[in-house]
């Protein structure tokens, strides 16, 4: 009898001033629940982020307190060769293997794709290298890319190729750090097969009714359904790429070696803070990345509307 | 009666919550004693070494603290070597609370020219290691404009190094007094053992130096300076440097085939220990080295993994170079320094004089850094007793004790890191030949100099 009376009365229509003071509840209920989270983003993000602002411009040599100086960090860019050494190394760097890792993963999830006894298996092959810690899988390739002793150039002179000295040779260290950032695709994979296993069935067949080919059904129905998680994985990549840093710092010391070849943007962030203690120019230089980070991201995100195909949007 | 025990033996979310709340915070309190510091009670963190090495400080530390009356002393080992202990150990002065005491692997002068660690001038005059008990040389590592922020306690001293068992195959004299006292004389008795298959370097003599860390005692060597201490200037593109490049460079040339690729790539030949790139094994204790420039760290290791194919080295003074006057050393030193902030400044002060004096008889007798305040009478590592006898021993600690005696300044600079980048640059392009010798070292001078400057400023 108690339980129905509760039905009646949870039935009935509450006032205004009653749904109000019940919005205003779940409300509160509902900043309190984010509170933890919203707490870390403004201590851990956006009061790091404007104090890095403030800091690139002073002169900072990380103990004692800052002195302003204007815009005297950015100035200093401008005669630094190791800025745009790496600005340079940087710009390439992500230039090749973005696209090249995007189209990789595409091709290994395509494949992935196929049902087969084993397909599981392959995805965890497939995933593992992203586990390995960046630092350790920069050791493995070390000792894998070693003129002489190393496996990868043993294989290549059987094969009667004469392969570089890919570490020391400045034509082909970058090119190692690109392939050592490569190696683990299993994200970019795992987000293309999402995205391919989307595909509804019914479109699918259409597509291999209406042409044989696979190249069209690739070209015409697959790659437009899944131009979400390309500009995903785009984006993710084009961020990551500024980024690189174990990788670089690894293989090329604080320097660059060979000869600035793997001189990376973010080492010499690293090193003008931590290791020369120029903490504002450090943070001068990370504001710079930011921008340019985010200028790519938004041009993405602008040109994403003529060519990003979202379910159930007409055009 | 079954609802009862069931309530009684789940854990509910709540006492769930409270638990892990509990724990968490008995877990953050415990280990912050170590990293706290109290009035009275000694706090010391080590950057990094090895088991032994923690239980030898560990053991020094206490012992001073029991007996001078203080309460329970406590070291911190292996909190990160490099770049990691320097933020750390930044990140506590800052938040005021500091260690009493650090050891330090790189040199004090960047960080304490910032107040960072306090100048110990005061607490050193008048005391048992005041500034004569120092070779001059070494504690100008630890100072900057007159003030002194460090002690170098003990250091790795630097000499040749060679392997008596080669010199004596080719029928060469292996005594320390015979052995070369010029780089012309190094180099002419390098060609001896040089050997080449092809592209593979199968022994060598000597090889040009190229180890961006000591080119200031190659330079000392040559009458010049990478720094001038005295005038806040570097010199890296002197005219002694340049003469000491272009004569390693000639001599790359002429008995390496001009390539340094090609040498890294038949073997470790530029110090004692596997290359971490290319996994490739120390050329000298595989008897294929004859001689090489290294820290005196390498007596502790040299018969460990891999094990030398040999018994018999020995050590020998640096020579001199075409425009050198005298032979000198250079050092790696271990500093000590008592960060600002610390809570118990005068006992951190009074357990680095016991250490300078006292406890480094032990420290160097279990591991072989050399004790350098010109007071101690340092004892034999025993391993090396051990190993190659009392009088080989003796010889050996005595001998680098006149090498510590003649050390040239270096790591001196307040922009230490930054002129070392720039000096591993310049030895980069000269021995890939991307610029010649006189260029790369104006381009290094340059930037250091500019750096120096900019710091400077205030």
């Amino acid at each position: 009898m108690a339980a129905g009376t509760q039905i009646a009365v949870s039935g009935a229509s509450p006032s205004p001033r009653r749904r109000r003071r019940a919005g205003r509840g779940e409300a509160r209920a509902g900043v309190l629940f984010a509170l933890p989270w919203m707490i870390g983003l403004a201590t851990f993000t956006i009061i790091p982020l404007i104090l890095t602002f403030y800091i690139a411009q002073t002169k900072f040599q990380i103990v004692g307190p800052p002195k302003y100086i204007g815009l005297e960090n950015y100035e200093a860019m401008w005669t630094d060769a190791a800025f745009w050494r790496s600005a340079q190394n940087t710009l390439f760097f992500a230039a090749v293997s973005v696209p090249l890792k995007l189209a990789l993963a595409l091709g290994l999830a395509l494949l992935l794709n196929r049902a087969t006894a084993l397909s599981g298996l392959y995805r965890t092959v497939f995933y593992l290298p992203f586990l390995m810690p960046a630092v350790a899988g920069s050791v493995v390739f070390m000792l894998l890319l070693t003129p002489g002793a190393g496996p990868v150039n043993i294989i290549l002179e059987a094969f009667g190729f004469n392969p570089p000295d890919w570490l020391r040779d400045p034509d082909s260290a970058l090119w190692a750090i690109i392939m050592l950032s490569i190696w683990p695709l299993g994200v970019e994979t795992l987000v293309f097969l999402g995205g391919l296993q989307n595909i509804p069935r019914d479109v699918s067949e259409a597509a291999e009714l209406d042409s044989p080919e696979p190249w069209h059904k690739l070209w015409w129905i697959t790659l437009p359904l899944i131009t979400p998680m390309i500009l995903f994985n785009l984006v993710i990549g084009i961020i990551y790429s500024f980024q690189i840093f174990a990788q670089a710092i690894v293989i090329g010391g604080t320097t660059g070696t060979p000869a600035e070849a793997t001189l990376m943007y973010m080492v010499v962030i690293y090193r003008a803070a931590f290791r020369y203690f120029n903490v504002g120019y450090a943070a001068a230089l990370a504001t710079v990345l930011f921008f340019v980070v985010l200028l790519l991201a938004l041009l993405i995100f602008r040109t994403a509307r003529s060519w990003v195909y979202y379910e159930g949007e007409s055009r | 009666m079954a609802l009862k025990t069931k309530t009684t033996s789940a854990i509910s979310r709540r006492g769930f919550l409270r638990g892990s709340a509990a724990a968490t915070g008995a877990l953050m309190v415990l280990p912050r004693g170590a990293f706290a510091q109290t009035e009275g009670q000694l706090l010391l963190w080590l950057p990094g070494g090895s088991d032994l090495f923690c239980q030898i400080h560990t053991g020094l530390l206490e012992g001073f603290s029991a007996g001078a009356g203080l309460g329970p002393a406590t070291t911190v080992c292996g909190l990160g070597q490099d770049t990691e202990f320097t933020l750390a150990l930044i990140g506590s002065i800052t938040a005021g609370n500091p260690p009493d005491i650090s050891m330090l692997w790189d040199s004090p002068v960047a960080l304490g020219s910032q107040g960072a660690f306090m100048a110990l001038d005061e607490m050193m005059a008048g005391s048992k290691i005041s500034i004569d008990t120092w070779p001059a040389g070494l504690l100008s590592s630890c100072q900057f404009k007159g003030q002194t922020f460090g002690l170098p306690v003990t250091a790795g001293v630097y000499s040749m190094w060679y392997n008596e068992e080669m010199f004596e195959a080719k029928g060469i004299s292996p005594a320390r007094a015979d052995f070369p006292k010029t780089w012309a004389d190094m180099r002419a008795l390098s060609k001896e053992f040089t050997v080449w298959e092809g592209d593979k370097l199968v022994t060598a003599g000597f090889m040009p130096p190229r180890v961006p860390e000591t080119m200031a005692i190659w330079s000392a060597l040559n009458g010049g300076m990478l720094y001038d201490e005295a005038n806040l200037r570097y010199t890296i593109d002197s005219e002694q440097n340049i003469e000491m490049m272009n004569f390693f460079l000639d001599w790359l040339n002429e008995e390496y085939k001009g390539d340094v690729n090609l040498v890294d790539r038949s073997g470790n030949f530029l110090d004692g220990y596997p290359n971490s790139t290319t996994g490739l094994g120390p050329a000298f204790r595989e008897g294929r080295l004859a001689g090489m420039q290294s820290g005196s760290w390498l007596m502790g290791d040299i018969y460990g993994d891999p094990v030398p194919t040999f018994e018999r080295w020995n050590l020998a003074a640096h020579p001199t170079g075409p425009s050198g006057t005298a032979s000198v050393s250079g050092t790696w030193p271990n500093w000590f320094v008592i960060p600002a902030g610390s809570k118990n400044p005068q006992a951190a002060f009074d357990y680095l004089t016991y250490l300078s004096t006292e406890g480094v008889v032990e420290w160097y007798q279990q591991i072989p850094d050399v004790p350098t305040n010109s007071q101690v009478q340092a004892k034999s590592p025993q391993s090396l007793v051990d190993r190659r006898g009392a009088a080989f021993a003796d010889d050996v600690t005595a001998f680098l004790a006149e090498q510590a005696a003649v050390v040239t300044p270096m790591w001196n600079s307040p922009v230490q890191s930054f002129g070392a980048d720039q000096v591993a640059r310049a030895l980069e392009k000269i021995y890939t030949k991307a610029a010649t010798p006189a260029e790369s070292l104006a381009e290094a001078q340059v930037a250091s100099q500019a750096e120096l400057e900019r710091v400077l400023a205030g």
